[in-house]
């Protein structure tokens, strides 16, 4: 029982310039026949996709924004960033989950996403093979776009998929390449998704959203042709229904945002995302949390953090502190979380001095940023530089324990910062000196 | 004059302003790109993703599919079972899902991260090979499951209806499935 071919007219010749008949093969409209391609199949697939990826780009800039790029040597990009990089408001500490909402919303969002932009990739395959190629200079600088649409989506979320799992096959450093990626990618999207969302609206008043859905494969049919379109000329007989297929794909990307939404929320959800790159814990003991780079990966010995470690605060005076000098100052506990650029995060309880109060200490109350230094040689992120607000918050602290136990070298131990809502890499680890301007 | 810029161009002269706004934009960051050391390896990655996906990666998927569409219509199509009830999608959802974990989680799962992954996290990254595998084997045997309790729900029906005296000549979409020269 084959399904009859619809009687249509004859494709028009193409314009001169291109050879009159498609070349054979994906060119020609015969050679696609999904019947389940279709304005409707697509238009569904991209309103899905849409909203996921505005909220991954708005979280993942607002991670940039999350560095306060403006501050000292904060930005990553590429000569510390130009104006629009940088970002016009200091990063808030309220509230203390900020960061860890608006990073897991950005890794959650856009492994939600990667299904569905797959899908819609493969319901627009014929379009690639449009013939003629180029019907006018419009149509070429729309295709040229729709090239960066495609390279640039695959290109950011296939970055940001491996760094979420510390691989990096490539010879570029990932935030840039991910960050201006983003730019390029978002350039292509909001100017398709303007030249678009006319063709899927009038695509839903004619077929409606949700009526195809109640199609059950015996009732499965193909979308009527159009030439330019993307429903088949001619339609093989449907294996599934395009509520199954949809069905597959939704199963695939809650599947997958579950996988990164497990890590972010944390607590009994963790260990049931099985691969989840932080799904496990080193042990159930108070230091057994989740570690971003141990001891050993950024090149320190205990020598360096051994007794004779020393915390150097520098502001109107200089100051030399040793971890008992600072054991003895006013302790304070606050349960705050270390939320991770990769979508991770984990909320501890944190002790140490307040930073105030060290800005106090170094002869700069109230001053209006500080210079945290790591002991570590090398890295991005030995130095970073902390706002006023970040340093006024009380909950803002150098902490040396954490629930209730020294900090374990892998940890930071002697001491690390902890900023309510700062990036986890804002955290400084093995802190070895602290520069503070004053106000 | 709009009607000029509509016969020159191929398209309203809001659409040529949209589509300059947005090169520019890319422009933007393609200049700030271009000052890094990195800057010809980035762009190759950019393009090469795009190459990898709509010639590489889609004909792939897209003949593996075909190839199993068409061994299946063979010797399964014609099994008395597989036209009471289609066992395609019972094999290609559980392929496709298993595929895509993969995709996603490959770095992990092959170990490909190990040396970092250690390093970073103090961890060992032994466990995603096997729980990936865990996974793979749950999608397959629920998939097998809901199979077996199709098969048995049409066998059951089709007893009823030879009770009840009902002709078994009805026309069903499960005889429909399983052939075609579909390219997905």
């Amino acid at each position: 029982m084959r399904l009859p071919r619809p009687n249509l007219p004859r494709p028009k010749l193409p314009k001169p310039g291109f050879p009159a008949d498609h070349p054979p093969g994906p060119t020609r409209p015969s050679f696609w026949r999904s019947p389940l391609r279709g304005p409707w199949l697509t238009s569904i697939l991209g309103s899905a996709l849409a909203p996921l990826i505005l909220v991954c780009a708005f979280t993942g800039f607002l991670s940039q924004a999350a560095y306060n790029p403006a501050l000292g040597n904060n930005s990553l990009l590429p000569g510390g960033g130009l104006g629009v990089d940088l970002y016009f408001f200091s990063w808030p500490t309220s509230p203390s989950f900020l960061y860890a909402l608006t990073q897991g919303v950005h890794v959650t969002s856009g492994l939600l996403a990667i299904p569905i932009l797959l899908a819609k990739l493969w319901s627009v395959m014929p379009k690639l093979f449009e013939w003629p190629p180029i019907r006018s200079i419009a149509h070429a600088l729309e295709r040229a776009s729709l090239a960066l649409l495609v390279g640039g989506s695959i290109f950011v979320f296939f970055t940001g998929l491996l760094n979420i799992q510390v691989f990096y096959p490539w010879p570029f450093r990932f935030l840039p390449a991910h960050y201006y990626g983003a730019f390029v990618f978002m350039a292509a999207f909001l100017l398709h998704i303007g030249l678009k969302i006319p063709v899927a609206r009038r695509t839903f008043r004619e077929q409606g959203v949700l009526r195809p859905l109640r199609a059950d494969l015996e009732h499965t049919e193909p979308e009527p042709y159009v030439e330019g379109h993307v429903a088949p000329l001619e339609p093989d007989r449907p294996t599934i229904s395009r509520r199954a297929m949809l069905a597959t794909v939704g199963a695939a990307s809650l599947g997958a945002g579950f996988i990164a939404a497990s890590q972010s929320i944390g607590g009994p959800l963790r260990s049931l995302g099985l691969l989840a790159p932080r799904s496990t814990q080193l042990n159930d003991g108070p230091n057994g949390f989740q570690i971003n780079k141990t001891l050993a990966k950024v090149n320190l010995t205990r020598d360096d953090i051994g007794p004779n470690w020393r915390l150097v605060l520098q502001g109107g005076e200089e100051r030399i502190l040793s971890r008992e000098e600072l054991l003895a100052m006013p302790q304070h506990t606050y349960d705050l979380p270390i939320a991770c650029v990769e979508g991770w995060s984990t909320t501890q309880s944190w002790t140490g001095v307040r930073l105030r109060d060290l800005a106090t200490l170094a002869g700069a109350p109230g001053a209006s940023q500080v210079l945290v230094e790591s002991l570590q040689k090398g890295g991005a992120l030995r130095e970073v530089t902390l706002s006023s607000g970040q340093i006024a918050d009380e909950r803002s602290l150098l902490a040396l324990r954490v629930n209730g136990v020294d900090l374990s070298p892998d940890h930071g131990y002697p001491a690390r910062v902890i900023v309510p809502a700062a990036p986890g890499v804002h955290q400084t680890k093995w802190v070895g000196a602290m520069k503070f301007e004053a106000a | 004059m709009i009607a000029r810029v509509r016969t020159l161009y191929g398209a309203s002269p809001l659409h040529l302003l949209a589509v300059i706004a947005s090169f520019a934009i890319a422009g933007y960051a393609f200049f700030r790109l271009a000052g890094t050391p990195t800057a010809l390896q980035t762009f190759i990655w950019f393009a090469g993703a795009a190459v990898a996906h709509d010639l590489i990666a889609f004909p792939l998927y897209s003949g593996l599919n075909l190839i199993a569409r068409r061994s299946l219509a063979g010797p399964l199509d014609n099994r008395e079972e597989d036209r009471r009830v289609p066992v395609v999608n019972h094999l290609r959802i559980p392929v496709f899902l298993s595929a895509l974990s993969l995709l996603l989680f490959f770095p992990e799962i092959l170990g490909l991260n190990s040396s970092n992954y250690a390093d970073d996290t103090g961890l060992g990254g032994d466990v995603f090979l096997t729980r990936w595998i865990g996974l793979c084997a749950a999608l397959f045997l629920g998939s097998a499951v809901v199979y077996a309790v199709r098969l048995r729900r049409v066998a059951r029906d089709e007893d009823e209806e030879e009770e009840d005296g009902g002709s078994d000549d009805r026309p069903g979409a499960a005889t429909e499935a399983g052939s075609g020269t579909d390219d997905a």
